[in-house]
């Protein structure tokens, strides 16, 4: 029976695949476990191995092409088929997208579909995919589509006023005019009929001369850059975090004495280990502690209930070089509550080396409880951070900062840091942020309390 | 002037300009017109021009195409257009074919002039309102007028056109008066539709009897805050879409009032050619108002209820930009 090769889902996040390259032709022979591709994911480039011994008789997606999850990219038959039982090709299928509280997805390697495993039917996918994803399908009249093109704004942040929640025009005028910018003929009784009657005029009413949001303006010499299907995610789940998030700060400062002197003297007595532990190791190490007495912090918020999370997965975001285009990943380290320093240091190092050439895998990028975000490297005092959903908090460090303070009675040198934690108001109250706060000042500030 | 007298004023403006034209139908002579709109002109032109005929639709509308074929410049009357199916063959396989099927020798430059429509209690078979049948055919042209001036603009293009023209005019707007100019010369062109009232939130499009609901509509609506702009088309055939298109670009929205059955309309036209044209400007789908599809009923109540109204027509505009 012809065996029907899809899509993969590579990440949590995934919503489409390019094809960069396919390594096989029509006609060859593979193995279970052959790569056959390479994936451009929202992102890294992945390999696609197939899990069916056989000969590739359809390459249905040529390469370059971006497809959905669930697509039916190529066909294989097994032993002694002909190509005549290659069904044509079908329409794209979609599997239903992960939700953004979802904590758990199918593996990876589920993902090539089979025949004779019955499937519901495509447009069910599709219609259960646009009532449970939500903001990612949208239900738009034309013109409001149009304006929203035309005027730059992100449909995934209205809610449609519209039958069935669909957007429409006023929709969109509305949250033009919230932003500030009213277009030539935004809302009709702000026309005035008597000028049309005497006029005649029937001029189309939006005719913008420059982007409302400012980003086009007449006479500035811009270079275009393509958009990555990174950068493309990146800028598409900042939107919705910042837009559907209630975000708050909250900061406080740290006196890190103790432990940049802790620090020096563990890494120079594991300097022969060629073990080097970073200011981050130790903060990470704080904050998985913390969540045992705050879980509330390691919780996402699920529309109608709150999911307390049984481990502590801590996301450390890593920028890429900005040289190719930059980005941003987030390899995650798992049940970091049950690591040693070391062993922490180690895991982190070797993720972000594979998050720089583009090579965690699915895993190391997906279900993060909690995300910590260092620019202290950079010399940076204090900054504030988006939340990476689902997660409800995101910790911003900043620099270990060698400064004149106070300590009892006495003006001294000592090293301070400033930390900002941005939290989601669903889950998090204020004073429960100011508690976990506290518990993180007093494990960093007594840095033995991480050794044991 | 009322509305019939603007016609009247017409054809005997014509009458008198161009010796070739001529007046023929069941008693628009010696009775004056069944409604009166002929009143006088026998007296004027006398009965070589102004031509009473038996009850013989199909004989009379025949006998003034041949006569336009042979040059002279017919307006022959229908008591009601609901007779004129009597008379289909000619009107509709004859007339409207004739330059085409001669090879170009024979135009047919003849006006069909008659009421249309329901509104009068006279029953089913009384009160078609045949633009949607009729304007089906190539070759015809249609002229809807809603008010005295128009009937008067677009009677005396209609009797200079070298093309047969169906004239619709609607028993219930025979009284209506308003300002008519004076003039030779005071033509409407074809083809050119007329914003009755300027809006920003929906088009509503229509065309003789109905406009007038329209306007009434579009008067309660704007107390509730919705602003509609009233276009009144004038004429079916030809349809002047660029009108109600840079309208839609407006208002994003249209409502198509046609006062015949829906099916294969001159509404249904308007509305597929707004989708095909306007689609990426339209915030929802194009509304239809239109008789009710079953013949017409005799009672004053139900008639009313059978036609479009100015009930109908708010809340199809209330659907129409979601304020429903």
């Amino acid at each position: 029976m012809p065996i029907s090769v899809t899509m993969p889902r590579l990440s949590d996040t995934m919503e489409s695949g390019t094809i960069v390259r396919w390594n096989v032709k029509e006609g060859d022979a593979v193995k279970s476990g052959m790569v056959v591709a390479d994936i451009e994911t929202d992102k890294a480039t992945m390999e696609m191995p197939v899990f069916d011994d056989g000969r590739i008789s359809k390459l249905l997606v040529p390469a370059g092409q971006q497809v959905k999850v669930g697509t039916e990219i190529a066909i294989i038959l097994e032993d002694g088929e002909s190509d005549d039982a290659a069904p044509t090709a079908r329409p794209v299928a979609t599997a239903p997208a992960a939700t953004p509280t979802a904590v758990r997805s199918a593996p990876a390697a589920t993902s090539a579909a089979r025949p004779g495993i019955p499937q519901a039917a495509p447009a069910d996918i599709e219609l259960d995919e646009e009532l449970e994803v939500g903001g990612a399908k949208f239900r738009v009249s034309p013109v409001a589509r149009r304006i929203a093109e035309q005027e730059r704004v992100d449909l995934s942040g209205l809610k449609g006023s519209g039958p069935g929640g669909r957007i429409i025009k006023r929709d969109v005028l509305n949250a033009l005019e919230n932003l500030g910018s009213k277009p030539a003929a935004a809302k009709s009784s702000s026309m005035s009929t008597a000028a049309h009657a005497t006029t005649g005029s029937l001029a189309v009413p939006v005719t913008p001369t420059a982007r409302s949001t400012g980003l086009v303006m007449a006479g500035l010499q811009s270079t275009e850059v393509a958009v990555s299907s990174m950068r493309q995610t990146i800028a598409k789940r900042l939107v919705e975090s910042k837009t559907t998030i209630p975000h708050y700060q909250v900061s406080m400062k740290f006196e890190l004495d103790r432990l940049m002197a802790l620090r020096e003297q563990l890494n120079k007595d594991l300097a022969e280990q060629e073990i080097k532990l970073s200011v981050n190791d130790f903060i990470v190490r704080g904050c998985a502690l913390s969540m045992a007495k705050h879980p509330y912090v390691n919780a996402s918020w699920a529309g109608d209930r709150i999911l307390m999370h049984q481990q502590v997965n801590i996301g450390v975001a890593v920028a890429l070089d900005e040289s190719k285009g930059g980005g941003l990943l987030v390899a995650v380290i798992r049940d970091v509550d049950r690591k040693s320093l070391r062993t922490i240091s180690s895991d982190t190092k070797a993720l972000s080396e594979k998050a720089r050439t583009r090579g965690l895998s699915a895993e190391e990028m997906s279900e993060s409880t909690f995300t910590v975000s260092n620019l202290g490297m950079f010399g940076v005092e204090h900054f504030t951070a988006i939340i990476n959903p689902p997660n409800s908090a995101i910790l911003a460090c900043g620099a270990a900062l060698k400064q004149p303070v106070v300590r009892g009675d006495e003006l001294t040198i000592g090293y301070e840091m400033t930390a900002t934690l941005s939290l989601d108001h669903r889950v998090i109250d204020g004073a429960m942020a100011a508690r976990w706060l506290n518990t993180l000042k007093h494990l960093l500030e007594n840095p033995a309390t991480l050794l044991v | 002037m009322e509305f019939r007298d603007a016609i009247r004023d017409a054809m005997s403006e014509e009458m008198r300009r161009d010796a070739r034209v001529m007046l023929i139908g069941e008693e628009v002579a010696e009775y004056n017109g069944a409604y009166k709109v002929s009143r006088g002109m026998l007296d004027e032109f006398g009965a070589r021009r102004v031509i009473d005929t038996p009850i013989s639709e199909s004989g009379f509308a025949g006998m003034a195409i041949g006569a336009a074929m042979m040059g002279l410049r017919p307006v022959v009357e229908f008591m009601s257009w609901s007779f004129s199916l009597v008379a289909a063959d000619p009107i509709l396989n004859n007339a409207p074919k004739m330059l085409f099927m001669s090879g170009g020798q024979f135009g047919c430059p003849i006006v069909f002039r008659g009421n249309d429509g329901a509104g009068g209690q006279l029953g089913s078979t009384h009160s078609w309102c045949v633009e949607g049948l009729f304007s089906n055919v190539p070759g015809i042209k249609m002229a809807i007028p809603a008010t005295p001036d128009d009937a008067k603009g677009l009677m005396k293009t209609a009797i200079r056109d070298d093309d047969p023209v169906f004239f619709l005019e609607s028993e219930r707007l025979l009284g209506l008066k308003g300002e008519v100019p004076v003039g030779e010369d005071v033509l409407v062109k074809f083809g050119e539709a007329r914003v009755r009232r300027a809006g920003a939130d929906c088009t509503i499009a229509s065309w003789g009897r109905p406009v007038h609901f329209c306007l009434e509509a579009a008067e309660a609506l704007a107390k509730e805050g919705i602003s509609c702009e009233v276009i009144d088309l004038r004429t079916i055939r030809p349809l002047d879409i660029g009108a109600i298109v840079r309208s839609v670009k407006k208002t994003s929205n249209l409502v198509v009032v046609d006062q015949s059955w829906s099916f294969g309309s001159p509404g249904s036209e308007v509305a597929a050619q707004i989708h095909q044209r306007c689609f990426d400007d339209l915030d929802n789908h194009v509304h239809r108002v239109h008789t009710e599809d079953v013949p017409a009923p005799y009672a004053f109540n139900l008639e009313q209820e059978y036609l479009p109204n100015a009930r109908k027509i708010c809340e199809a505009v209330r659907s129409a930009t979601y304020n429903a």
